[in-house]
């Protein structure tokens, strides 16, 4: 009997010349997606080698298996190994003296000073103080974008003290203002700065070490990458450079660099799928093995957890183009620590690991 | 410019079939697949990759290729057709008619860089003698106004818009009448950023174009968009006539493959890219002179004027 069994597990040794057209299936199928041409071709391979040389029961299809061990690594790739608590840091910060300060940055146009608006409700709506940083002096209609916001919120908000906007007009130096905003925080007693910035290329040197500047001598408390789903190829270019650019041009031992990712527009892909969306399902799976490709050296992953605001909304929608998301995490390893999912204020949710990959791996 | 990155791809890739000693079905097989790669990479939508690819494919029959025949040069050809046709729609590119008013619309996904372009595009007119003006039809974006009237203001355009009427068809008729009235040539109107998945949104950009009968409606695209573009190109194009699409932020390192997936869903020519934040940074664009320039090497643009 035993034998009988063995035989039928033992099964046959997976050879590359099995795997390689189904592997070809998967890259073709995640490119489709919205992934980084390079990166589905990285994932396959490393879907490829792990099993390779492996055994397989005769019954089970080259193609389930492969679905199985891709599924499982995107899941990892996505999930973060580590929780923080925005509001519990900012509460430590407080029992400090000091304001917490979260820097936005990203190219142009990607919804940088949005999201630090719907981030502002967010904070507003958990009793928090909020002074905006309107540290973009460049872009015509900055100010005045922000400024709206900061009525609009305040409306919202009683007690018109509550947030506040620190703006020095156009042309001055941004790191100036950051810097004179959160001395401004410390001292009138404001528990959070959201410190915007201009929008910049990844490639333009001058604008980049301007940015690197501001986030040195400011050291904000969360650097948040901001991207938009929407975008192809560029994801991993943009992420990379930012990231260099910020070791690079600082001229410090210890600079900061990187520290999660806002990814907005996610309601402008493709066509939605309806995601039942739990508590239980944003309690993330365990990080079981840290894929090879994974830079170790960003150990930070953020969630803004606590707040039944963001957790008891319904992440129904989601999009079939999800492939950015993939893209951004795999490239630094950096969570996602906030999905934009629209243009109002409540349109802020935190990724669903298990929808995400579901809808990755759907036809 | 980026686009060439592209070209520079493809022919490389062209010059190693050239090197091959025989040409077979697997030199045309490795061929096509780094073509495939070097389009897939600059974000060209995957399923007209798979297209010129099958195009590609069919008009190569080696057993039917008498053996004197050149079919390093019957592949080169395929290769080009395939792509120029990707590139060029077969349309001529929107021009404003002298002695008239002509309505421009911008229209395209939110942060394309719509309020930008319509103030350099206004700028490069007005710079060509005509009489030029802005209508900012977005009441949606915050400080959308501000940005208009600072950028225009700049630029020494003539502009319309409303801090207190919310409604954006309301503006644009007001704005495009005014202009009108006062013997403008060239009216450009901006609208909100919006996307296909949004109804409503679309049904707003209809009742602009009612009321507005614009002469051209520009959809403008970032140099960045994945393979999200063509649909969303297609649903822009689907509901109002997109005439001509202008790329922006092609300062970046994106290789604007989005752009040629654009062309294809809409059927609409690129006229112009931006190349920065800048007044100036505006740059015609030629699809003829384009293709030539990514195909680089002369004896093969011979084959393709062909
Ligand atoms: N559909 C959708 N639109 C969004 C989202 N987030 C931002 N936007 C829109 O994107 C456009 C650009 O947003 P901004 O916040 O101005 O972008 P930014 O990154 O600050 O832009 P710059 O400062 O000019 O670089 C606006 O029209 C926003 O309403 C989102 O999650 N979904
Ligand atoms: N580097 C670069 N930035 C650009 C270019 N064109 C526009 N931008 C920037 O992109 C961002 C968004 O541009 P907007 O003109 O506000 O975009 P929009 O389409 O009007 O945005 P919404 O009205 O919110 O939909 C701004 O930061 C612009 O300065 C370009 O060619 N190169
Ligand atoms: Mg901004
Ligand atoms: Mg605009």
């Amino acid at each position: 009997v035993f034998s009988f069994f063995k035989s039928l597990t033992s099964g046959t040794t997976i050879n590359s010349e099995a795997l390689a057209p189904v592997l070809e299936q998967m890259r073709l199928h995640l490119c489709e997606k919205n992934v980084a041409q390079d990166i589905a071709q990285k994932l396959v391979e490393s879907v490829g080698a792990s099993l390779q040389g492996q055994t397989k029961s005769s019954f089970t299809r080259i193609a389930t298996i492969v679905r199985d061990t891709l599924t499982k690594t995107l899941t990892s790739l996505l999930t973060p190994n580590r929780r923080v608590d925005i509001l519990r840091d900012v509460i430590a910060a407080k029992a400090q003296k000091e304001p917490y300060s979260i820097c936005f940055c990203g190219v142009n146009g990607v919804g940088k000073s949005t999201n630090l608006a719907k981030i502002t409700y967010w904070l507003l709506q958990n009793d928090m103080r909020v002074l905006i940083a309107a540290c973009d002096t460049f872009r015509a209609g900055a100010v005045e974008q922000l400024r709206t916001h900061r009525n609009k919120l305040s409306a919202l908000h009683e007690g018109s003290d509550r947030v506040v906007l620190y703006e020095k007009g156009y042309g001055k130096d941004p790191a100036a203002i950051a810097h004179d905003a959160i001395a401004f925080a410390r001292e009138q007693g404001f528990d959070v700065v959201l410190i915007d910035t201009a929008g910049r290329m990844q490639d333009n040197e001058p604008l980049m070490r301007a940015l690197t500047k501001l986030i040195a001598m400011n050291t904000p408390n969360l650097v948040l990458f901001v991207g938009e789903a929407l975008v192809g190829n560029e994801a991993v270019d943009q992420l990379v450079k930012f990231n260099k650019a910020l070791q690079d041009f600082s001229h410090q031992d210890h600079p900061r660099t990187i520290d999660g990712i806002v990814l907005t527009k996610f309601d402008t892909i493709d066509d939605k799928v309806p995601v039942d969306d739990t508590r239980a399902n944003l309690s993330l799976l365990p990080f079981i093995s840290l894929l090879p490709f994974l830079p170790s050296s960003y150990p930070l992953v953020f969630s803004c957890c606590g707040p039944d605001f963001l957790f008891s909304r319904v992440f129904s929608l989601l999009s079939f183009q999800v492939g950015a998301a993939i893209s951004m995490t795999y490239t630094t390893g950096q969570p996602i620590v906030f999905v934009g999912t629209g243009q109002s204020y409540h349109d802020l949710k935190k990724l669903n690991v298990q929808a995400v990959v579901s809808a990755l791996m759907s036809a | 410019m980026v686009l060439g990155d592209l070209g520079r791809r493809i022919t490389g890739a062209l010059r190693n079939m050239a090197n091959a000693t025989v040409i077979d079905e697997e030199v045309l097989g490795s061929l096509l697949n780094e073509i495939s790669v070097a389009l897939l990479e600059s974000d060209v939508n995957v399923k007209l990759v798979a297209k010129l690819k099958k195009n590609i494919k069919s008009v190569i029959d080696f057993d039917e290729m008498a053996a004197g025949l050149n079919k390093r040069r019957i592949i080169q050809r395929a290769v080009f057709q395939e792509l120029c046709s990707l590139i060029d729609p077969g349309k001529p590119i929107w021009q404003p008619t002298k002695g008239k008013s002509n309505v421009i619309m911008f229209v395209g996904l939110q942060g394309s860089g719509k309020t930008t372009t319509c103030t350099k595009l206004a700028h490069l007119y007005q710079s060509k003698g005509f009489k030029t003006s802005l209508v900012c039809a977005d009441t949606f974006r915050a400080g959308a106004f501000d940005q208009l009237k600072q950028n225009a203001t700049k630029a020494r355009i003539p502009f319309y818009g409303s801090y207190t009427e919310a409604d954006p068809v309301v503006i644009a008729a007001e704005g495009v009448e005014r202009f009108k009235k006062e013997q403008f040539d060239i009216i450009i109107v901006d609208t909100s950023g919006r996307h296909k998945q949004e109804d409503s949104l679309f049904e707003e950009m209809l009742q602009v174009s009612n009321v507005t009968k614009p002469d051209n409606v520009i959809f403008v695209m970032d140099a960045s968009i994945g393979q999200a573009c063509e649909a969303q190109a297609r649903a822009f194009s689907d509901k109002v006539p997109v005439g001509s699409v202008i790329v922006t932020k092609l300062d970046s390192h994106a290789k604007g493959g989005g752009a040629l997936s654009a062309v294809a869903a809409t059927g609409s020519a690129i006229a112009y890219l931006g190349t920065g934040e800048h007044l100036t940074d505006l740059e015609p664009f030629e699809t003829k002179a384009f293709v030539s320039k990514l195909l680089g090497m002369g004896d093969i643009q011979g084959l393709i004027s062909k």
